[in-house]
């Protein structure tokens, strides 16, 4: 047991024993609540007990052992014991997959209870970190994800590791850019410029411009991707996002220009209508007539999307 | 002959607005053209459209509600109070689709247009629902710019402790989606937030045109006229969202709503939810929605909060577990800690920073409403139990349940 833990509960009994000394009306009547809620409380304890010893026992079944884990997040903080049985089923190579990933499933719920899991999140990150090279793809995947979110710098390093060094990449390319993209402070920039220029795959250069759509010098390299009609519909509507947070006034320009372009792709003119119909410049729109003018033929000569667009911006700025 | 009648005590439009519990109203003469006495008899009833909204009606607080009430009103401009409530069952699909009109006999003296606002199954919203909710968000997210950013901020790794582990999470949680949903109403009024049933299948919500389609790397895609593609939080664009379960289905392994509700008669024993199924609906998924630090970062978290509170409200109505004086309506021990105890002010709206609080408060007081006046700015614990104002009437927060009725 780390020290923080049995300090934390040390905190506890001390704290309801001496509660109990202060006032002993207060203890009656948590005495009367515990009775009163033998029908409740008490049960549901001995159920998430129960399922955690049925979901760490070798004994069980896998099916039996996932089903168990679902009712074991309550336990799991309830005693170091508990949450060192979670831990080992979920660093042992051996145990089966289907199991490993479902203690790590209520291990993760288990940590939505934040003041009970406090304790436990030093040697629960540990354990995440030891299993993030595992061999199963998916159990790593996962775990990284986890780490990532939590702007766990050893995961980070790993991940840009891979990106530089494919034979030591823990995920594919377009797996790690995702999951450096949920901290902008990553140094990942150099590594996602380089995938856009010489993309490994679609997916791949997706992520790579949507991690850089946090990066403020990015805007000339979206307004090229948004113009761009030879690139994939799914990078373009990237890129008007991006632009459209980087550059408002850029996207709104281009929106437009895309709007009036007759030859230009039905997804893509949706994607500029929407953009200015939720965030284009009220007054700005209302006065142009001409774009007021082209938006009103495509929503009776437009596809059901650019119809459904048209509709919505003439909704907003024609009165 | 001309009268006024006004919705939850307001002349303005957007007090206009009612639920299943009953609001308060009044009715007075503003053009007596054509009356002979002191008072004249109106009669009151709703007028709804094809799919529209329907109104109850009753004259005083206590009492069973009727489809049409007849009240003597003063012709010298005095106001007569009566109550207004949804009838449970037959919600607004969209602003005023049902009237209250007032007759003089036969003649329509006065009509105002209402909405029986109430918080509906995402899977069953009508495509023009759905359209105005994600509509809403993205512009109350502004691409990470808007006011959206507060909501992110209020639930993080710090300021976790003011709203999980302690009996204190649903209170807190009914407080932070009422808030957000304020705001969403601030930009398009006939907005009520919808909740994702996690206990059945949601084929409707996990579409392009709604909440998205995870490709398999687990980054969610929208349609070209869906504004969600557009957003961003703490300078990232996109969601990230990978589910573990076919959205065709219900996640497994999580307490069904019977089973939930089951879990004890007291709060107590009820609050188990916050493993099963709260806990296990977020982790069905990787992505955002999975951690703590980032799982307001997803739109989708507010609706599986919502279904929690749904839940919550279920059990409330079911055992008559409003009264925050009532010890079995929650778990006010002595050893909580600070937030989560009955009398205590409720952070972030109460502003208070530093020591056991979290180091900032971010967004502010709650936002306020014309249609309903609690919390007020600085919420308790204890303002979140009595939603409906079934125990004192000025506590209603305005919301109400498709599936939870008032009585």
């Amino acid at each position: 047991m780390t020290s923080k833990r049995k300090a934390a509960k040390k905190g506890t009994k001390r704290t309801s024993k001496k509660a109990a000394k202060k006032s002993p009306k207060k203890a009656a009547k948590k005495a009367v609540t515990r009775t009163a809620a033998k029908s409740g409380k008490r049960p549901q304890r001995r159920t998430a007990r129960a399922a955690l010893a049925v979901a760490t026992s070798p004994r069980k079944s896998a099916a039996q052992r996932v089903a168990a884990m679902a009712e074991a997040p309550l336990a799991v903080c309830e005693a170091d014991e508990n949450l060192q049985k979670m831990l080992d089923v979920l660093r042992n190579a051996d145990e089966p997959i289907k199991v490993r990933l479902a203690a790590l499933q209520s291990l993760q719920a288990a940590s939505f209870s934040v003041i009970a899991f406090e304790a436990c999140r030093g040697d629960y990150i540990a354990a995440l970190r030891q299993v993030a090279t595992d061999p199963d793809p998916e159990l790593r995947q996962r775990v990284l994800g986890l780490l990532a979110r939590e702007k766990d710098g050893f995961a980070q390093r790993k991940l840009l590791e891979g990106l530089r060094k494919p034979e030591k990449a823990l995920v594919p390319p377009e797996k790690a850019l995702q999951l450096l993209s949920y901290d902008i402070h990553a140094d990942a920039y150099a590594a996602a410029r380089e995938i856009v220029g010489e993309p490994p795959n679609p997916a791949a250069k997706q992520e790579a411009l949507r991690l850089l759509a946090a990066d403020a010098t990015a805007a000339p390299m979206f307004e090229k991707v948004l113009l761009d009609k030879g690139e994939l519909r799914e990078n373009r509507q990237i890129a008007a996002a991006a632009l459209q947070a980087l550059r408002p006034e850029k996207l709104q320009e281009r929106a437009r220009e895309i709007l009036l372009d007759a030859g230009e792709y039905p997804e893509i003119q949706a994607t500029s209508l929407t953009a200015l119909t939720q965030f284009g410049d009220e007054s700005a729109l209302e006065q142009d007539q001409p774009l007021i003018e082209r938006v009103g033929r495509l929503k009776g000569e437009g596809g059901t999307k650019v119809k459904q667009s048209a509709r919505q911006f003439l909704n907003r700025y024609v009165r | 002959m001309d009268v006024e009648v006004q919705v939850n005590n307001s002349p303005s439009p957007a007090a206009r607005f009612v639920t299943w519990a009953p609001s308060p109203c009044r009715v007075r003469v503003t053009n007596p053209t054509g009356a002979t006495t002191p008072t004249v008899s109106l009669q009151l009833k709703g007028a709804s459209a094809a799919s529209g909204g329907a109104v109850l009606f009753r004259s005083g607080s206590t009492g069973p509600f009727a489809t049409s009430l007849t009240l003597q009103v003063p012709i010298n401009g005095t106001s007569v109070p009566f109550f207004v409530a949804g009838k449970f069952g037959q919600p607004s699909a969209s602003d005023g689709d049902v009237k209250i009109e007032v007759r003089r006999a036969t003649t329509l003296v006065g009509s105002v247009p209402v909405m029986v606002r109430i918080r509906k199954n995402a899977n069953k919203l009508t495509s023009a629902e759905r359209d105005r909710l994600v509509s809403a968000f993205a512009r109350l997210n502004n691409q990470g710019a808007g006011r959206f950013t507060d909501f992110r901020d209020m639930h993080t790794s710090v300021s976790s402790p003011q709203a999980h582990g302690a009996p204190g999470f649903l209170p807190w949680h009914r407080a932070y989606l009422l808030d957000l949903e304020r705001e969403l109403q601030a930009i398009d009024p006939s907005v009520a937030l919808p909740y994702w049933r996690f206990d059945q299948a949601a084929p409707n919500l996990f579409t392009r045109d709604f909440f998205g389609v995870s490709n398999q790397l687990g980054t969610v895609q929208f349609s070209p006229s869906n504004p969600l593609q557009f957003w961003r939080t703490d300078g990232v664009q996109g969601i990230s969202r990978r589910p573990f379960f076919s959205t065709s289905a219900a996640p497994p392994g999580l307490r069904s709503e019977a089973q939930t509700i089951a879990l004890g008669t007291l709060y107590s024993a009820f609050r188990a939810l916050e493993g099963n199924p709260h806990g296990t609906a977020h982790t069905s998924f990787g992505g955002f929605i999975s951690s703590i630090p980032t799982a307001a970062r997803d739109p989708l978290f507010f609706l599986l909060h919502c279904n929690v509170d749904r839940l919550w409200a279920k059990w409330q109505r079911q055992l008559g577990r409003f009264d925050p004086a009532q010890a079995a309506s929650y778990h006010g021990s002595g050893s909580n800690p600070v937030g989560h105890n009955l009398p205590e002010t409720m952070w972030p709206w109460n502003g208070i920073t530093g020591g056991s609080r979290p180091p900032t408060a971010p967004g502010g007081a709650m936002a306020a409403s014309v249609a309903a006046v609690a919390p007020g700015p600085r919420p308790r614990v204890r303002d979140s139990l009595d939603y409906q104002g079934a125990v004192s009437a000025a506590g209603r927060l305005g919301f109400d349940y498709d599936d939870v009725p008032f009585t």
